[in-house]
This record gives C-alpha cells, sequence and structure tokens, in this order.
C-alpha cells in the first residue's frame, strides 16, 4: 500500500489474489496508440487499466459496446489483434509488440460514423429483411450488397496466411475419469476420483486452478477464500495420477464421453496451441456458474458489466473496474463483490437486489448496511444513461412505482447467476427448469456423466467440494476403470461421502427468477442478445409474427446465433418467451446448445495437417529421371517425366524401343487355403480354376450391381495357393472384399496383402526382351515363356522374381514382381542393360494413353455407375454357367445383358484430321447431314471417357460412353465441347471397334 | 412506388400464417413441414386449385433438413435429366419471392467446384458440356482463373491435392433456407392449406387397395391423397405400411465459423476433400461435410467432423486458419445408391405418393419438386419431368448419373 | 456421434476404424430362380422388420423409430475383422452386449 502512489494509471494496489506482474510491463498498440500492460493481463484488461471503454460497435445498430464478461460470453470485446479478426480481447494474454484494433468501426469506436444507425432501430423489427427490399426484384442485389457489408464483424485478408508462426500441435488423451472445471467441485471431484488410482484429466479454460474461489478473500471457517483454492490446488497438482490442463477449454463432449477441447500454450509451452481429444470412461462436469444477464433499457451501455467481470478486475487484474458504482443483481455472491469493491475503494452507492427482502444472506446485508450502502430489496436497474459509457442509472422497484437515479460510471447488472450448461447440454442430459434455482438443472444424467458444484444451486464452499467429491467417487465406480477392491473402496466412500453431503451441509440455494428489468416501455432498448443486437422488442415481434418459441424466434429474430451463441441469449429468451405466450416458465425450453462450447481456431483444428502418404521404392529414382509426382490415392506417382503433358516420347519410346515404368502400387496378394479357390470363383467373374501354375489369368470383380469394381490378374502357385493382382487403387480394400462377400461361408482361407513387401516394375517395348536377357540367365523366350505366361526368374547376383508377361500397354511387356528391398537393384540393372535399345522411364499419364490406344479400360475413366462389365465390352470375362460359385455381380449381369436402351463403351474415330476434342465432350447425337450442315439428336446421348490424338496411329481415337442406340459400329457421332457458354467446339467420329493399336494383337503375342 | 408501400406495411406485424383448426378429413394430406411438403401444398393449392389440404408436421415447420443444410442453390448436376430439374428450380428462387411477397435472400453468387485430378478436369468439361448444351451457363475453368475469381485460394503445389481445374456454374447461389419454409407456408396457408405443427403420424390407413387416412397425435385425419415428403424420416414412415425403399437416412454436419466482413463472394466446393462452403449474409462461413455410412437418426454432431472440415478448409484456402468455429449442427440425408431422388404416385395403394430420397440435393430441389409433385398429385399421371425418377429404376439397374461413382456394397457408402 | 463399437478381436475402439458393412440380411441368396427384382431388393432395399415401430400412445413426444439393426462392420485400421453387431438407429450407439458376434 506504500506504494500506492506510484501504481500505474487505472489500477489498484495488488491484492493477494492479483494475477498481475507490474515488474514486467509489456508495451502494445491499440488502434496505434502506445500502451502499457503487464504480464498476466488479457487484452482486455489492460485496455480497461488503459481507460479504453468502447472496444467494438455493435453489429445491426453499432451500438458502443464495451467489456461486458471475462470469458468470451459476446463479441463485445472481439478484435482485431496483430491482423487476426475476431480475437477474444478477454480471454488472449497480453503479449509484448500486439497490435490491437476494434472491429466493425468507421474510425474511433467512440464516434463510430454508423453510429446514427442506432436511431432507426425502430424501422428494423424482427425480421424485417424478410419483408423488405425485395419489390421491385431488380434492387434486391443492392440492398443485398449493402446487408453483406454491413453485416460481419473482423475483417479477413484471404490472400494471408494466418497462424503460421508458432506450432499447432496435437494430443491423444485417455483417462478413466475426466472432469471439466478446475474450481473447487472440479478439483475435489479430480482428487476424489484419483484415490482409486484411476487415470484423472482435469480441464480448466482458465490459465489457473480456483474458480470463483480463486479470487475471494472473505474469511470462510478461519481462512480467506483464496486460501482454500490455493490448497486444493497444491494437493491436484502433487497428484501423480491426475494430469491438469489450464487454458485449456473444452469444446464438446460427444458421443461414449469423447471430451475435445485445445490448449492454449504458455510461454514455455512448445506449442502455440493443442488441439487434444481425451477418450473418457467418466465425466464430471463442474462447470459452474456465470451471471445471468439482465434485460433493461440500454443494458449495453459500456460500463455495464457482470458482477464476476467488474470482481476479478478488480481482484485479478488489480484494474479499478470504475469510480463509482451501482449494482442490480439477484445473488449473493454478488453482494459479496459488491462489498469487496466497496473495500477495494470503488464507491458504491447503491444496490438494487431483484429478490425481495429477506432473502438475501444477512450477514453481507450487514456488511452493506456496515459500509453505508443502500440495498433496495425487490428492486432492479430499469435504465441506464450516458451515450458512450454509462454516467447515470435508474433503479425501479419490480413491484409498484418510485425511481431512484445514481450517477455513477459502473453498472453491475444481473439477474443472478445460471449455470453454465454447456456440456450437460451437449451429453444430452435431460435439462428441466427447476423453480427453487431458477436455473436449468439436470433432471436426469447420461450414463456416466456426473454433475458437481455451483450449478447445482450449491454455494457454500463446503457444499460444493462435497458435491465434487461425491461425483468423483461416482465416477471412480462407474467407469468400472479401477480394480474390483478400488472400486469396493471408492463405493465405500460415495455412502460415506453422500451421508456427510446431506449431514447439515447447505443445499442449492434459491436463485432469482427476473425476467427483465422494470418499466420496459416500448421503445426501449433491452438487449436479450448482445451479438446481433436482439432486443425485448424484436423478441415481441418476433412471438406477434408467430415465431413465438425460442427454437423458431432463434432463427427468425437472430438471438443466440452470434459468437456468444446460447450463453448470454439461452436462459432468458426461454423465460422472456414463456411469460409472452402466457404459459408457465417451467414449460420453456431454451434453443438447443450447439458445440463448439468455446471456438477453437481453424489452424489449432487442422493442428501440425501431417500429410500422410506412401512413396514406392523407387521414388528417389524416379525424380532422378525429372518425374513429376502426383498423387494417386494414398500414393505419390510418376504421372510425367518432362513438360510436355501429352508424353508423345516416353509415347513413342514405349512403341519403339523400350519403356520402364515403376508400377509398385499395384495391388498384391496371396490367397491360400483349402476354400481360396471358392473364394476367388465368388468375387472374380470368370472361370477361377483356370488360373493355374505359370499361367496368368485376366479378370475382373463387380459389385452387385454388375458394375466393375476391378481387375487383374491371378496366377497359380501351387495347391489352394494363388498370387494375384488389383489396380492400385482397390488394393487397400481387397481383403475387406474378399472377407466381405465370404462372410457368411465360414471358408478357409488365408489372405495376405503383399502390396508393400513386394515392388513391381515394369519393362514394355518391342525390346523389352532384349533387356530382360541382359539381366537373367533364364529363358524369356516367346517358345519357353508365352504371353500371359508367369515365370519365377533369377536376375543381376540372384534376386528372384516373380515374373509376369502382360499386356496392359499393348507391347511385349514383362512385369517383374521383387521385394521392395532389391527394387532399386533391379530398377539399376534394367536402365543398365536397356541403355543400348533406348531404354526410358514412362509414368501413369504414358501408360494411361498407351492402354488407351488398346481399348483397355481403367476403372472409373472408362466405366461408371451406370454401366456394367457387359456394358463396357468385358461381358466376355463373366462365366454364365456358372450359377453355383454365386458370383458377385452375376445376378445383376444376366438381368442386364440383353436389357434394352442401356449406355454402352464404344471406341471412336475423330473425322477431322486435327482438332481440339478432350475428355468430357459430350456426345449428341447421330451425326447426320442436315440442312445447316451436322446436326445432333438435340438430346445428349453420352460423353467422351478419353480421347487421345495418337502418333502412332496417326488419327485421334477414344472411347465414350453412349446410348446405345448410337452405339453402332461405323455410325457417326456428333461430339460437342462446350467449356465456355456461347463457344461450342464439335466434330465427328466414326464409331470403330477397340483396339486402335495393333488390333490383332501380334505386338503383345511377339 | 412498390417500395413505398412495402415500407409502409412491414412495421405491420401479423403471423405470417394463422394456426388452423384441425379437421377430421382433408382432400389431400402432407407428412412433413419441411421444403418438398409446403412446397407442395402450395402449388396443390396455387396451381391446381386443391386447397383442402393439410401439412403435418411432427416438430415446428422447417425442423428437418429444410432448415440445417448449408442453403446452396445451383443446377450444374452431372446428368440431363438431374440438369433440366434443378435448372427450373434455380429460375424458381426469383420468382417465388415475387409470388409469395417474402424475401427468399437468393444470393445469386455463383458456384466453383474444385477438381484436383487429371480425371476431374474431364469429368468437369463433360458438365460443362452438357450445362452449356442445355442453356445452362457453366464454365470450366484452370487453377489460375479458380484463384481469380476466389482470391485466396491456394493454387500452388502445396496441398496434399492441388486444384488441377475449376467447374464454375455462374447462375448458383444460396437462399435464406428458413426464409423458403416461412414463405413458402405463408403463401399455402393464404390460400387455404393448413399447416399443423406438433403432429406426430403415428399410422396410416388404407382400404381397397387406397390410402384413407392417417392415424396421429391429434387424432385420425381422413384423406383422399396422402403425399410422404418427409425428408430422413420418409423410409421410416413408409415402413409403416411395409414398404420398403433403397434410401439410407444418415447423418450430415454442417458448421459455421464466426462473422466476417464479407471476402468470400462465391460458394466453392471440393468433392476431393469433402467440403463445400460459401459465406452467408450475416458474413460467416458456412461449410457442410460428408456423411458417416451407418443409417442413424440422430442429429448428433461429431469431433471428427469439426476437425475434419478445418484440415480440409485451411488446405483449400490458409487464410482460413485465421477464423473460429462457433457452431456445429447436423440434419439428415435420405441416401439412395445414385443420389437421385425417388419421386413417385400411386406406391403400392392408390392415392400414396412419394417424394424422397434427395441426400444433399433436397433444399435447391424443394420448390421444383413441390410443383411437380403438386402436379401429380393434382392429375394422377406422372409429369414427364418426373419419368427419371422412379423407383423401379433400382429394380432395373438404371441408375440416373448423377454421380459417376459406384456403391460398395448397396446400402449408401 | 463419435461412438465406439466393440470389435470381438480389439475391444472397444472409436467407430471411425470401422468400415460399415450394411444390414445382415442373411447369406447371399442363390442364384437359381433368383428374379433380378428380388435380386436387386437384396442388395439396395432397407429392411425394415415388422414396419416401422410407431410410437407409444400417449406418448407426449417422439420422433419416428426405427427397430434395432443388426449390422456389418469390419474393422479396417486394427485387426481386419467383419463382424455383426446391434446398434439402434435412433441413438446411433451399440446396444450393450450386441457386440463380438
Amino acid at each position: 500500500m506504500a506504494d500506492a502512489g506510484r501504481l500505474p494509471e487505472g489500477r489498484l494496489p495488488p491484492g493477494p489474489t492479483c494475477r498481475v506482474d507490474f515488474s514486467r510491463p509489456l508495451a502494445f498498440t491499440f488502434l496505434g496508440r502506445p500502451m502499457t500492460g503487464f504480464a498476466g493481463d488479457t487484452v482486455a484488461s489492460a485496455l480497461y487499466a488503459a481507460g479504453v471503454r468502447v472496444f467494438s460497435r455493435s453489429l445491426k445498430y453499432h451500438r458502443p459496446r464495451g467489456l461486458y464478461s471475462m470469458d468470451g460470453e459476446s463479441s463485445n470485446t472481439f478484435m482485431a489483434i496483430d491482423g487476426v479478426p475476431n480475437e477474444c480481447a478477454e480471454t488472449t494474454a497480453l503479449r509484448a509488440g500486439m497490435s490491437v484494433a476494434a472491429q466493425n468501426v468507421r474510425g474511433d469506436p467512440r464516434t463510430d460514423r454508423f453510429a446514427f444507425i442506432d436511431r432507426f432501430d425502430r424501422l428494423m423489427p424482427a425480421g424485417f429483411y424478410y419483408r423488405l427490399f425485395h419489390r421491385p426484384y431488380r434492387l434486391w442485389p443492392l440492398f443485398q450488397n449493402g446487408l453483406r457489408r454491413m453485416a460481419g464483424t473482423g475483417v479477413l485478408d484471404p490472400r494471408r496466411n494466418y497462424h503460421r508462426d508458432g506450432v499447432r500441435a496435437e494430443r491423444h488423451l485417455n483417462a478413466e475419469v475426466a472432469v471439466v472445471g478446475g474450481g473447487a467441485a472440479g478439483m475435489s471431484a479430480a482428487l476424489a476420483a484419483a484415490e482409486s488410482g484411476l487415470r484423472v484429466c482435469l480441464f480448466e479454460r482458465r490459465p489457473w486452478l480456483g474458480g470463483h474461489l480463486a479470487w475471494r478473500v472473505r474469511d470462510f471457517e478461519g481462512e480467506p477464500l483464496h486460501h482454500r483454492a490455493g490448497a486444493l490446488a497444491a494437493r491436484v497438482r502433487a497428484t501423480g495420477n491426475v494430469r491438469v490442463f489450464t487454458s485449456s477449454p473444452v469444446t464438446g463432449v460427444w458421443g461414449d464421453n469423447l471430451v475435445t477441447g485445445f490448449t492454449i500454450g504458455a510461454r514455455d509451452d512448445p506449442f502455440r496451441e493443442c488441439h487434444w481429444e481425451c477418450r473418457a470412461g467418466t465425466v464430471v462436469v463442474a462447470s459452474g456458474c456465470m451471471d445471468r444477464p439482465l434485460v433493461f433499457n440500454h443494458n449495453d451501455r459500456p460500463g455495464v458489466m457482470q458482477a464476476g467481470t467488474a470482481w476479478r478486475l478488480a481482484r485479478m487484474y488489480a484494474v479499478r473496474p470504475g469510480g463509482a458504482a451501482v449494482f442490480s443483481v439477484g445473488d449473493d455472491m454478488s453482494l459479496e463483490a459488491a462489498v469487496d469493491l466497496a473495500d477495494l475503494g470503488v464507491e458504491v452507492r447503491g444496490v438494487a437486489d431483484a429478490r425481495e427482502a429477506g432473502r438475501q444472506d444477512p450477514g453481507l446485508v450487514a456488511s452493506l448496511a456496515e459500509r453505508d450502502i443502500p440495498v433496495l430489496s425487490g428492486w432492479a436497474a430499469s435504465r441506464a444513461m450516458g451515450r458512450r459509457r454509462v454516467k447515470a442509472c435508474e433503479l425501479r422497484p419490480l413491484r409498484g412505482g418510485g425511481s431512484r437515479r445514481f450517477r455513477c460510471d459502473l453498472l453491475v447488472a444481473n439477474g443472478g447467476m445460471q449455470p453454465r450448461i454447456g456440456v450437460l447440454a451437449t451429453v444430452k442430459a435431460k435439462l428441466a427448469y427447476c423453480a427453487d434455482t431458477h436455473s436449468y438443472q439436470p433432471e436426469e444424467l447420461p450414463e456416466g456423466v456426473f454433475v458437481a458444484g455451483s450449478m447445482t444451486g450449491l454455494r457454500d464452499p463446503r457444499s460444493i467440494e462435497a458435491s465434487g467429491r461425491l461425483a468423483g467417487h461416482r465416477a471412480a465406480v462407474s467407469c468400472r476403470g479401477g480394480a474390483a477392491t478400488t472400486a469396493v473402496d471408492a463405493a465405500s466412500a460415495v455412502r460415506r461421502d453422500a451421508g456427510s453431503a446431506a449431514d447439515g451441509l447447505p443445499g442449492p440455494v434459491s436463485g432469482c427468477d427476473i425476467r427483465h428489468g422494470p418499466a420496459l416501455g416500448r421503445g426501449a432498448k433491452a438487449f436479450v442478445d448482445l451479438d446481433e443486437d436482439g432486443t425485448y422488442k424484436n423478441v415481441v415481434e418476433s412471438a406477434a409474427q408467430g415465431f413465438d418459441v425460442p427454437e423458431l424466434a432463434k432463427r427468425f429474430g437472430g438471438f443466440g446465433l452470434g459468437p456468444g451463441q446460447y450463453r448470454v441469449t439461452g436462459q432468458n429468451l426461454a423465460m422472456i418467451m414463456a411469460d409472452l405466450r402466457g404459459d408457465p416458465v417451467e414449460t420453456a425450453t431454451p434453443t438447443t446448445v450447439r458445440p463448439p462450447l468455446v471456438p477453437p481456431s481453424l489452424a489449432t483444428l487442422a493442428g501440425p495437417g501431417h500429410d500422410v502418404h506412401k512413396r514406392t521404392p523407387l521414388h528417389g529414382e524416379l525424380a532422378g529421371w525429372g518425374a513429376v509426382f502426383r498423387r494417386a490415392g494414398e500414393w505419390e506417382r510418376a504421372r510425367y517425366f518432362s513438360e510436355d503433358h501429352s508424353c508423345r516420347d516416353e509415347i513413342l519410346n514405349v512403341r519403339r524401343n523400350v519403356g520402364i515404368l515403376d508400377s509398385s502400387p499395384l495391388g498384391k496378394f496371396r490367397i491360400h487355403g483349402p476354400d481360396a479357390l471358392k473364394a476367388l470363383q465368388r468375387v472374380y467373374v470368370s472361370d477361377m480354376r483356370e488360373a493355374r501354375p505359370g499361367r496368368c489369368k485376366y479378370s475382373a470383380m463387380c459389385n452387385d450391381m454388375g458394375q466393375l469394381v476391378d481387375d487383374g490378374l491371378v496366377v497359380g502357385e501351387g495347391d489352394h495357393d494363388y498370387y494375384f493382382t488389383t489396380s492400385s487403387g482397390r488394393a487397400g480394400s481387397t481383403v475387406e472384399w474378399f472377407r466381405y462377400h465370404t462372410r457368411h461361408d465360414g471358408w478357409d482361407y488365408n489372405l495376405v496383402n503383399l502390396t508393400d513387401v513386394l515392388g513391381s516394375v515394369n519393362v514394355a517395348g518391342p525390346n523389352a526382351r532384349r533387356v530382360l536377357e541382359r539381366v537373367t540367365t533364364d529363358d524369356v523366350s516367346n517358345e519357353a515363356f508365352p504371353y500371359l505366361g508367369c515365370r519365377h526368374i533369377t536376375v543381376g547376383d540372384g534376386v528372384g522374381a516373380r515374373c509376369l508377361r502382360l499386356g496392359f500397354v499393348g507391347e511385349l511387356s514383362f512385369e517383374l514382381h521383387v521385394p521392395s528391398s532389391y527394387c532399386r537393384y533391379v530398377w539399376a540393372l534394367l536402365v543398365e542393360a536397356g541403355a543400348d535399345f533406348g531404354i526410358q522411364p514412362f509414368g501413369l499419364e504414358a501408360q494411361y494413353c498407351l492402354r488407351a490406344e488398346k481399348g483397355h479400360v481403367i476403372i472409373g475413366a472408362e466405366s461408371e455407375a451406370r454401366v456394367t462389365l457387359t456394358d463396357i465390352g468385358m461381358g466376355w470375362l463373366w462365366d454364365r454357367e456358372d450359377t453355383v460359385s454365386k458370383k458377385v455381380g452375376a445376378p445383376a449381369l444376366r438381368a442386364c445383358e440383353n436389357q434394352p436402351g442401356r449406355m454402352k463403351l464404344v471406341g471412336f474415330r475423330v473425322d477431322e484430321r486435327s482438332g481440339s476434342l478432350r475428355d468430357g465432350a459430350v456426345v449428341v447425337g447421330r451425326a447426320e447431314r442436315g440442312v445447316g450442315g451436322m446436326a445432333g439428336d438435340g438430346e445428349i446421348a453420352g460423353y467422351v471417357c478419353t480421347t487421345r490424338r495418337s502418333d502412332v496411329l496417326g488419327w485421334q481415337y477414344g472411347m465414350a460412353l453412349v446410348h446405345e442406340g448410337v452405339a453402332v459400329h461405323g455410325g457417326r457421332l456428333l461430339i460437342r465441347q462446350e467449356e465456355l457458354p456461347g463457344r461450342p467446339e464439335s466434330c465427328t467420329a466414326t464409331v470403330v471397334p477397340p483396339p486402335f493399336y495393333d488390333p490383332e494383337g501380334t505386338k503383345l503375342r511377339s | 412506388m412498390a417500395l413505398a408501400s412495402a415500407a409502409v406495411n412491414w412495421l405491420k406485424l401479423r403471423r405470417l400464417w394463422r394456426p388452423s383448426p384441425l379437421k377430421r378429413r382433408y382432400d389431400t394430406v402432407i407428412i412433413g413441414g419441411g421444403v418438398h411438403g409446403l412446397a407442395t401444398a402450395y402449388y396443390l393449392a396455387r396451381n391446381h386449385g386443391i386447397r383442402d389440404v393439410a401439412v403435418l408436421e411432427s416438430h415446428y415447420i422447417g425442423f428437418g433438413g429444410s432448415g440445417r443444410n448449408t442453403a446452396i442453390v445451383r443446377a450444374n448436376q452431372r446428368t440431363a435429366e438431374n440438369v433440366r430439374l434443378y435448372d427450373e428450380g434455380l429460375k424458381l428462387w426469383r420468382v417465388l419471392t415475387d409470388e409469395l411477397d417474402f424475401n427468399l435472400m437468393f444470393f445469386n453468387c455463383g458456384s466453383l467446384l474444385l477438381g484436383h485430378s487429371e480425371a476431374s478436369t474431364g469429368a468437369f468439361r463433360m458438365a460443362a458440356s452438357t450445362h452449356n448444351f442445355m442453356g445452362v451457363h457453366s464454365e470450366l475453368l484452370d487453377p489460375q482463373q479458380c484463384a481469380e475469381v476466389i482470391p485466396g485460394l491456394d493454387i500452388s503445389d502445396r496441398p496434399r491435392f492441388p486444384i488441377q481445374a475449376g467447374l464454375y456454374h455462374p447462375p448458383g447461389g444460396i437462399v435464406r433456407h428458413d426464409a423458403v419454409v416461412w414463405g413458402l407456408a405463408k403463401g399455402a396457408a393464404a390460400r387455404g392449406v393448413h399447416i399443423h405443427q406438433g403432429c406426430d403420424v403415428r399410422g396410416i390407413k388404407t382400404d381397397a387397395g387406397r390410402v384413407t387416412g392417417v392415424r396421429t397425435s391429434l387424432g385420425d385425419i381422413g384423406c383422399n391423397r396422402l403425399g410422404i415428403m418427409a425428408g430422413g424420416y420418409s423410409t421410416a414412415i413408409a415402413a409403416i405400411l411395409g414398404i420398403e425403399l433403397p434410401i439410407h437416412p444418415l447423418t450430415i454436419q454442417a458448421m459455421v465459423t464466426h462473422p466476417l466482413k464479407p471476402f468470400l463472394h462465391h460458394v466453392f466446393s471440393s468433392t476431393a476433400y469433402h467440403v463445400y462452403a460459401n459465406q452467408t449474409l450475416k458474413g460467416e462461413i458456412a461449410t457442410g461435410a460428408h456423411m458417416d455410412p451407418q443409417v442413424n437418426y440422430t442429429t448428433d454432431a461429431t469431433a471428427y467432423y469439426l476437425k475434419h472440415q478445418a484440415e480440409a478448409l485451411v488446405e483449400l484456402m490458409p487464410a482460413l486458419r485465421g477464423v473460429r468455429f462457433m457452431r456445429i449442427w447436423a440434419g439428415l440425408a435420405d441416401m439412395t445408391p445414385d443420389m437421385a431422388p425417388i419421386m413417385e404416385g400411386n406406391l403400392g395403394w392408390d392415392g400414396l405418393y412419394l417424394d424422397a430420397g434427395w441426400g444433399y440435393f433436397g433444399f435447391k430441389s424443394g420448390p421444383v419438386a413441390g410443383k411437380y409433385m403438386a402436379e401429380y398429385m393434382a392429375t394422377g399421371e406422372r409429369p414427364e419431368m418426373l419419368k427419371a425418377f422412379q423407383l423401379k429404376r433400382f429394380l432395373e439397374n438404371r441408375y440416373s448419373g448423377e454421380t459417376p461413382a459406384v456403391m460398395k456394397y448397396g446400402h449408401w457408402d | 456421434m463419435t461412438f465406439r463399437l466393440t470389435c470381438p478381436v480389439c475391444g472397444k475402439r472409436d467407430v471411425y476404424e470401422f468400415t460399415f458393412g450394411g444390414q445382415e440380411r442373411g447369406p447371399r441368396p442363390a442364384q437359381e430362380g433368383l428374379s433380378a427384382e428380388e435380386h436387386f431388393r437384396w442388395v439396395q432395399f432397407r429392411l425394415i422388420p415388422g414396419g416401422c415401430e410407431t410410437r407409444e400412445e400417449g406418448a407426449s413426444r417422439a420422433d419416428v423409430r426405427e427397430p434395432l439393426q443388426e449390422e456389418w462392420w469390419y474393422h479396417g485400421q486394427g485387426c481386419g475383422v467383419w463382424f455383426t453387431t446391434t446398434r439402434d438407429p435412433m441413438t446411433n450407439r451399440e446396444v450393450e452386449g450386441g457386440g463380438g458376434g
């Protein structure tokens, strides 16, 4: 106190509960003006201490808005901090160098140029915009743009990268008991639950433990209340199996007690913010209370604030909340705040208590009397005066006449306390209005959820702690995480605590049922919702238009839709609406509480953003060749090897010399066991008995609609033993697929996914055999190793490879499947051996074109949901005689094979010599020579799946899915593409059967 | 002049529609007080003079999908029969705003669908060619053009799936979903339709192959025609009559950020990232997510989607790292295997009509579906426009082509 | 909801580790004599056995009800087993004792 003269401006002498360190000043700016706060301040407390009263302007009316709450209950103190919009000044810790600016203002928030709008509120009844601005319709876009510009608060620069600084972390926690709220009840619950040896996680949104006890200095049982909080906190911190997370708001409690939230990093944390998810056995909810806002005329003026706000400013931040204060409150804790603030030197000129005389704590009433503070029971604030901040207020009795005016710069207002029901609502506890506490209380709690503390209406610290212990023990018993003996111990502890709780400790205190301040006239600006400027008058207007239940009024009038969500609005709206309807207040159902209970930033939710993907064993080799990689499913794959995305050189090299492809992502499987063949017969459409050792059987898988889902090769390996390949995209779901379609059969087979175990390298082109001959001594001649053969060969220094002779790209081609660890060796071997034959790598795009020239289908490219295997010309694969294997897809193929009017896959040759036709152009019918040139049928008859101009063929080929009527060989299609409206390009093409390249298949058999 | 009279009128606060007494019998009963049910009732009265209509809503009108969607409207569907329907629907917003004298807040901002693979370029070209051929404006854009339309899109190679193409559809936009519900209710009630809220359907009465009435929590109601238009609840209601449908009610989630001054002037979406987003007139970024595959009638949100959505959005538009989600909610999507709806008449019983299976396209199609269902119910003749949406297509394996993707196992996955 | 499923091998795990496999509809029907319509119904149509249980009379408020559903799940991000369990579509929760089938 001796240093009082040297106190910074706006500050009180730091008391025992002060969290601000005056020895560590932090310089920051507000609207460019330099200011100083201190370590421990929030942005809001520092601004308030520096004399800032108007923090922002409101959304609709541009009314001045000030510091109302300390836990981010509204958007009043949303500010742009270091350019990041909508940061809540109340909960953001001050850091040196911060640049803070007000939002939704034109110019200075004190003199905002749009402040005049407030005078026109009469012209903007609830939902006015639905009945205005649309006549004449042509003017609507103008109004709409005006509305858009006026709406919104923060300004986001879409080109800026926000929160690139600072690490975003992610944690996955497991606990038997999770406790939400680190006040006396939560801490007691955590300690009680921890007695059984269970893992407990305690989450507290503020940077410290203790809840409201942390700032209360009133003596209780011989010591100040904050000592009690300190002692509990010390015990919690010292308990090894309780993990304490402060600055950690809970965003929601979801199914099966998944508790989520985030931790705001302290100075020495390795992260800026950390998203966490805690899978808990049971949850104790001890989230406490907040002031229920008092609805009265101009209740949003800067200077009107929660009791908790004024109190915490003074006690935790050593900020003088005001010089002269008036209280209009409805509970004892607020009376205690009045006494305490008076003791701190705030001149409290009067206290209105909405409760009738005799319902207050007599001790507090006496304390107020001792300090000559008049207490007006049954009174409440009717009006705040002052344009930009409170200068005076008017109090009136709730019943009867009379009024009193007080000059003041601080009006502490509430209608008593309301529990923070967010967590209870998200776990779907059944909440009902309690006519004693005048709050929403859980009637039924879901399994594994317990509630404790002041939110149940308890106020006595001993009761609060006892309720916490009881909930903690119950949670321990319920979660079954503990061993049986500890559960028994805990159960007896429950009985003990339940006994003591009932044993003389005070129960819940009755609450305050005030709906709004007295004498609310027609023109009153009494806000039920601060974020979207929803007034009492707007509630009346909503009801008058038929939106007379909270859920409808919320949607029509915008109550509780802003950043504060249900917190400021929820209970008041329900109570007011019940009154307006003339229903008992117990029937009021508040609006649905929706998570997140505290808003997390997208940067924090997105977290570190690990890019999980796979690379093939040959990634480095491909990169060395200049590969351009693209993501294909989970794989990073080489798509091109030059900037020429037509891949002309890659294609020609395969056709003329020899190319080498890294096909490692190809699905590779082994299936063995007595019922392996049965399983193959079930999922493949062909007769899989033809898959024999040394011989590849090509087949396809369909789904139950007969649609193509996969194709590949199956080779016999021995008795009841097969090796098979799938397309890369299907590798991950093949085991699932086999097992699904045989799930009722109880068949005995083993299925092993070898996709990552084996790499594969494909050598294709007229010179492929010559290359292979240089790396193996095995006989790979056409006679010894024919097309569709499969051989085990040895390459280089004795690497065993399974070699498959394929024809996907339409050339002589060998695919070597080798253990992944040998891939690089084999690749190097082949590249060296092929040097003389012009070997070059080719990528996915070249492969795509090569196979298309050959008329080979790629799933998803030439197939879709409207066509079956038969429709795309692969019906020959289907073993239609087999009805005993119950082949997947067979009934659909049978049903559709002769069905008229289906789409079919056709090949075509573009008639023009050169053109711009590309994938996705639409077929608009048969090309017929009409009066004005070529005309289609006027209907879309299909589309081009794939088309390329082929340097090998010398013409442009393509495949299209078209309606049967135009799928006639030799017929002509009118094809049209219109990437921009009014710029159609069209051409004609002749339907020709694929394959376009080497139709006799001599190349791949050579 | 019109503006002046509106200005005089808007201060007179009247109920948008009056509660009506429950009659024991109506000519037509519609189950479901959402956009589809109300639009059907509105058009029955407006176009066909059938005013003896009751709309039964179990909660309050707009409680279901109508009030839970992200309010995106567009006509850039994949195949002709779908484009035709949605295009007419898109043109109705303006007409209805006038007819209903209620501002539906159609924000014609255009939508941009992003593609992330070589294949998506072809798919977009197919869509754009189809649209433009049918007179529906669409444009195929390259990544640079995408960034010109929506500044802030990350068109670099940094994202997991870099943007490779865009399908820009200027006629699309967003509409205030609740306003559509209320406006249609207003218009229907003004033409004599009775709207009964808080009315649960508990049974359906039939006699000699005809629908004769419904049992409700407010008593029995007789009718000649019954329309089931209850969105995600339609299958369960149809099941009362033992009607099985290929419809899977799934929970779909959406969320909004804190409000911001306008910076996103279009809808953008990406199927690769399972995300669609727009900025509402109030300034929030509203964004919708993918669905869980199991049939489920809850409207519970999950932590998974909150996180997933953040991951997706910041990949596409890194500036969104700087905003916060303030609300997540869920609704039901009634998915069919081909993502197209089922609109049927005389389904098993004479006089029984069904309009369901809209998946997540139910909002944008509401008024136009109502218009044609009203015609169907009034005449008993299936309108040409609805021929593509019959139930039998699933029994004949003729999907509508709304999506190229094939289902894994027959249920919606 | 972020609920958990009981895998017969791995125990209770987060539902997002699993792939949904649809309703249990019994073994694949024999193809001999199977009509196209029967097949396509079996594949795509949802079975709501006994129709939809309608709400009890006098209940003040309830949504439409569907009966409990026996259904298939695959533990793809775990042991790779297909199993059936029983779930209540009205609450989207596994019914106690429904797992491990």
